[in-house]
């Protein structure tokens, strides 16, 4: 009887071991101990928008991975601004990482902060890229589609008010004037600084369309009062087979995206850095942050970039944001 | 009838549900009682817990908290003047003074009755009419209307506490100023940011109201304790009457109807619900000269309102997956840690979720009446403790609730500068009631105002051709009218 117990223990041990095994094989192995103490999160916008469903979602698969809690800490203002003001006062040992999205080089490009998002501070992973459409309501019969859209902003210069969330300078105010320029139309944009008042905008009838991502209004599209018109990429995404997209419509732009990640400073050591990157696309690719970057219809487009793709990215940002002639 | 039943049964067969639902009441309380540490510091720390919870049991929580947590701050406000968030700050206007009139079982008492009648009202009006209401009130009310209410209501504002009607329009003016600072809504840019990343993200209310409110009153009192002049308010166990609620009965319906609608309208909320209910209550009454001054209508206006609110607050988030303020975002949130999408189709596929946050809701909303009852009896007795002891605890609570809101060291600074600006302010005669008004008003105001005036063609015309917003506008523009005349006649007769 005995024995048999510790035959039992023995095959159960091992077979633990055995599904540690790959793990341990797999996992970075951390630079003298770090982390040690939990990790802030500074989310620089509110609780419940976009930025901090990521946060929260990453934050969860974070903790699995480097196993000390990780804190998200909103600090919402100035679109994105305060929050870089804590980001830049914390000690650069990799304990304090931020949450930003493309603000933070349209920050740049129009000098508002002096602060390279690529060089002084850049991203560790970004997490989301997104595409953005243009939305209508599906019973507004003047323009069903972009093409009866076109026309009637043709035949009436500034009478379509666009809501958008654009700041000047903003990844939403470049697209939409370089959609403009291409198009020959004249839109009123209309900025609404809060998500729902945007929303409710569009379907209360106070503004004619709306520029957003659809990750963002999925819930509208499935209760029929919002239907994209325009997808503002090169290609149809298959979620969105039905929907034009740039190359359709003739527009000759390279399309912009709404990309979000998580940032540390130049000064963090570099193993911890290195550390950081691993850690996060370990996060990045777990079960369940997949499931939520799905739901967001992250899937459609490679929404993962690390260090290096990370700069890129957001070098390219800043380089057409200053192209555009984004001023203060 | 049916979906009520489902609602009850939800709550009631679950013990940790109703487990939770006391939590929630009491922690909400507790919560909302300390200044600047609110109901949203309380709903930000669970958050995280929530997933553990039944989505069912994680909605109702924050039901439960918006509702307790609404009425809990009016408690501080009327004892302390420390209002525990921007909801409350009304109450305190003629609250404190009450107090120190020895009147404090009087205010709270009549905080108590009306935050669960206006809750109550609220609630059942949200049962029979959600989606309707929701989505009648957003094709009503755009940018243009929000503007006109917030017009509106400036204008009663300016008089609330000052000597004059001039320093009580400085006062206001001094508050749209503050409210300038940082990034304006608009584009973007910049303004009197003086290049720190501090003033770029514009200078938070929570540290003015406890600046203004608490520390510049624990100042007033200190100078009292000097010069020998200060008397401890006397401990008042005189509750109102049946009959004093009876003799308020328009202002409570108006209050009711008018915080519910501002609880409805996204952006708007319990806040300026408050504050426009005070203000119209001071408008229609027979002696607006003794609101500031410990006019129980003002306490009973103000709590009636801003409870109504959270029921009118979870219409468009029920019914549009839109959220009007913090605590309804952060219920968006649980729903998405949940892997539910908020939004319009809310109410078909979590149907029993719904009813069982309402039934949730509208017991909250009794048991006010019932806590609230036991609380006045212990707590007003906070007022025995000395001045000396207490004026170190309210300083002490301030610093926390202004750090607590953004782990910000400078927003205690910005709390300490308001405290001695609002000293001198208020011996001269001006209102911090009205600089805080402005403060509120000046952010939401100057947000509906460059929309609205991109959505007319920049042309101030068009803002009369639409209905709702000619009357509010022609509204505001009345008063103001009287209000500049009266004082003028008044000058020219002393």
């Amino acid at each position: 009887m005995e024995k048999n117990t510790f035959w039992k223990m023995f095959l159960v041990l091992t077979l633990v071991a055995a599904l540690c095994l790959p793990a341990t094989l797999f996992a970075m192995e951390k630079p003298n101990g770090f982390p040690k103490r939990p990790i802030t999160l500074i989310v620089p916008y509110g609780a419940g928008g976009g930025s901090d469903q990521l946060s929260r979602a990453m934050a969860t698969a974070l903790e699995k991975v480097v196993g000390v809690p990780v804190k998200v800490v909103n600090k919402p203002g100035g679109s994105g601004v305060a929050g870089l003001s804590d980001f830049f006062m914390a000690r650069p040992d990799g304990y304090t990482i931020i949450e930003h999205i493309d603000d933070a080089a349209t920050l740049y490009a129009s000098g508002v902060i002096k602060e390279s998002p690529s060089e002084v501070w850049y991203p560790a992973c970004i997490a989301q890229i997104a595409f953005s459409q243009i939305y209508v309501r599906p019973d507004d019969k003047r323009f069903p589609t972009w093409e009866a859209f076109v026309k009637y902003a043709k035949e009436n210069p500034g009478k379509i008010k666009l809501a958008n969330v654009a700041n000047v300078g903003s990844m939403e105010r470049v697209v939409t004037s370089l959609l403009e320029d291409d198009q020959g139309i004249k839109l009123t944009q209309i900025s609404f600084d809060k998500p729902a008042e945007r929303y409710g905008a569009l379907v209360g009838g106070h503004v004619d369309a709306l520029f957003e991502q659809p990750g963002d209004v999925r819930p509208y599209m499935e209760s029929n009062d919002m239907k994209p018109i325009l997808t503002i990429l090169n290609e149809r995404p298959d979620a969105f087979s039905d929907v034009p997209s740039l190359t359709d419509i003739g527009a000759k732009f390279k399309p912009l995206f709404r990309f979000r990640g998580f940032f540390m400073r130049k000064e963090v050591p570099e193993d911890r850095q290195k550390y950081l990157e691993w850690a996060l696309k370990k996060a990045w690719n777990s079960k369940e942050f997949q499931k939520f970057n799905r739901k967001k219809y992250m899937h459609l487009i490679n929404s993962y970039r690390g260090i290096e793709g990370g700069k890129v990215l957001v070098e390219e940002t800043v380089e057409t944001y200053k192209k555009m002639g984004v001023k203060k | 009838m049916e979906n009520l039943w489902i609602g009850v049964v939800a709550l009631f067969s679950d013990p940790i549900a109703l487990l939770l639902f006391f939590a929630a009441l009491i922690a909400g309380l507790l919560f909302a009682a300390l200044p600047g540490i609110n109901m949203v510091t309380l709903g930000a720390i669970i958050l995280p817990f929530t997933i553990y919870l039944e989505p069912a049991q994680a909605i109702m929580i924050y039901g439960v908290i918006y509702v307790s947590g609404t009425y809990g701050g009016a408690v501080m406000a009327i004892l302390f003047n420390i209002p525990g968030s921007a909801e409350n700050a009304p109450t305190a206007f003629d609250g404190y003074p009450l107090t120190q009139q020895g009147k404090s079982g009087l205010a709270i008492g009549a905080a108590i009755v009306s935050s669960s009648l206006g809750g109550i009202l609220a609630t059942i009006l949200m049962m029979i009419a959600a989606p309707t209401i929701g989505r009648w009130a957003i094709h009503a009310f755009g940018p243009p209307e929000m503007f006109a209410l917030i017009f509106f209501g400036v204008n009663v504002a300016a008089s609330v506490g000052a000597e004059t009607f001039w320093k009580g329009w400085l006062s206001v003016m001094l508050g749209l100023l503050l409210a300038c600072i940082g990034t304006d809504p608009a584009g973007g840019l910049t303004r009197f940011a003086f290049g720190t990343y501090y003033l770029l993200a514009g200078i938070h209310f929570i540290p003015l109201i406890l600046g203004f409110f608490a520390i510049s009153e624990v100042f007033v009192q200190a100078e009292k304790m000097v010069t020998r002049k200060y008397k401890a308010p006397k401990v008042g166990l005189v509750f109102p009457s049946v009959g004093d609620f009876w003799r308020m009965r328009v202002c409570i319906i108006r209050s009711w109807i008018l915080g519910f609608f501002a609880g409805v309208l996204p952006g708007i909320g319990a806040t300026l619900a408050a504050f426009l209910s005070y203000n119209e209550a001071k408008r229609w009454s027979k002696h607006p000269e003794r609101f500031g001054k410990g006019e129980l209508e003002g306490v009973v206006a103000s709590e009636t309102a801003n409870n109504a609110a959270t029921g009118g607050a979870m219409i468009p988030l029920l019914a549009l997956g839109l959220p009007g303020g913090a605590i309804t975002a952060m219920m968006i949130s649980v729903f998405m840690i949940h892997g539910m999408e908020p939004g319009p189709l809310i109410m078909v596929r979590a149907h029993d979720l719904v009813w069982e946050l309402f039934v949730a809701m509208f017991l909250a909303n009794l048991f006010i009446f019932f806590l609230g009852y036991l609380e006045t009896k212990t707590v007003v007795n906070l007022l025995r403790i000395p001045f000396r002891l207490l004026c170190p605890i309210i300083f002490i609570l301030s610093t926390i609730g202004s750090y607590a809101l953004r782990n910000s060291l400078l927003d205690v600074w910005v709390m300490i500068l308001a405290g001695i600006a609002g000293y001198f302010l208020r011996r001269t005669g001006y209102s911090v009631a009205g600089i805080i008004l402005g403060v509120i008003l000046g952010k939401i105001g100057e947000s509906a105002f460059v929309k609205a005036i991109i959505m007319v063609n920049y042309d101030w015309l068009g803002f009369f051709g639409r209905p709702v917003c000619a009357v509010l506008l022609l509204g505001g523009l009345v008063t103001l009218g009287w209000n500049v005349y009266s004082s003028l006649r008044k000058r020219a007769a002393t």
